[in-house]
């Protein structure tokens, strides 16, 4: 009885999860972005007119370069083992930023700083 | 001797690039000695096994600066798993593991509103309790089925 209850809250957490993961990646991208290191804004641009650059951030001896090619924004190279925030590929979704959370490093869209302005 | 083999799991799995792309997504192959030492151990041990295990880990990895989401996680998840060795049988040590998982990514997730300041990273919590359950089970299933087979080596060389 004990272990079907706690069975049951796992698959509940697990579809709560997978309903609200869903809803993340359909919210739609806007156009200007923010990259933040260590919490603080370092970088703003509008996607729509944004030339293509080029940059890197460093946090604590480690660094990530950064790009903007033809109004899209990733991380292009990160010198870390994981490489997950280069995984994450172009920034596309106003739920997800990019991420590179050894370094501090994020890159989100303006308008998602706070999470009710992404569910509106 | 335990601290060694999460060490080394945790060396294997670093080598393995991450399959999905989402900070704080990971198997935690580690941490199937942990499960194993929550039902072993007193909890003083098992907190000096993980605590060893994770600055050393971020050694290896050379990213030190990883440390502070791994340790809050770690916390998180010992605590609850601790408690839960009492609620929850050696026969459904899954179950704990999968709480434990979810657990630790809570932690990291704390660790991570707190540094960097964008709230919209809640959005990645859903991704880590997909992932959690899923990682949870699966070490918690393999430290199940070592436990056995550990208790009777152990036995057999005296």
């Amino acid at each position: 009885m004990k272990y079907k209850l706690l069975a049951a809250i796992i698959a509940v957490i697990f579809l709560i999860g997978c309903g609200l993961s869903a809803y993340a990646l359909l919210a739609p991208p806007q156009k200007t972005i923010e990259v933040l290191s260590d919490g603080e804004v370092i970088y703003t641009a509008d996607l729509s007119v944004a030339p293509d650059t080029r940059f890197t951030v460093s946090y604590a001896d480690h660094t990530n370069t950064v790009e903007i090619v033809s109004g899209a924004i990733r991380v292009s190279e990160a010198d870390c083992p994981n490489q997950i925030c280069v995984g994450m590929g172009w920034l596309s979704s106003a739920g997800l930023p990019i991420v590179c959370a050894p370094n501090r490093l994020v890159i989100r869209y303006a308008g998602a700083s706070d999470v009710d302005a992404v569910a509106g | 001797m335990l601290t060694a083999l999460a060490l080394i799991l945790f060396a294997v799995e670093l080598q393995i690039p991450s399959p999905v792309p989402i900070p704080g997504v990971k198997l935690g192959l580690a941490n199937i000695i942990t499960v194993y030492a929550v039902y072993r151990y007193r909890w003083y041990e098992v907190a000096a096994i993980v605590l060893v295990r994770l600055v050393l880990g971020a050694l290896f990895s050379g990213i030190l600066t990883a440390l502070l989401y791994s340790l809050m996680g770690s916390a998180l998840c010992l605590v609850g798993m601790l408690v839960l060795r009492r609620v929850i049988d050696e026969r459904h040590l899954w179950m704990a593991s999968v709480f434990g998982a979810l657990l630790h990514n809570t932690g990291q997730m704390a660790v991570a509103l707190l540094l960097l300041r964008t709230p919209s990273l809640l959005l990645y919590f859903p991704f880590l309790l997909v992932s959690g359950c899923i990682a949870g089970a699966f070490t918690g299933l393999c430290a199940q089925l070592i436990l056995p087979r550990i208790e009777k080596a152990i036995k057999r060389g005296g």
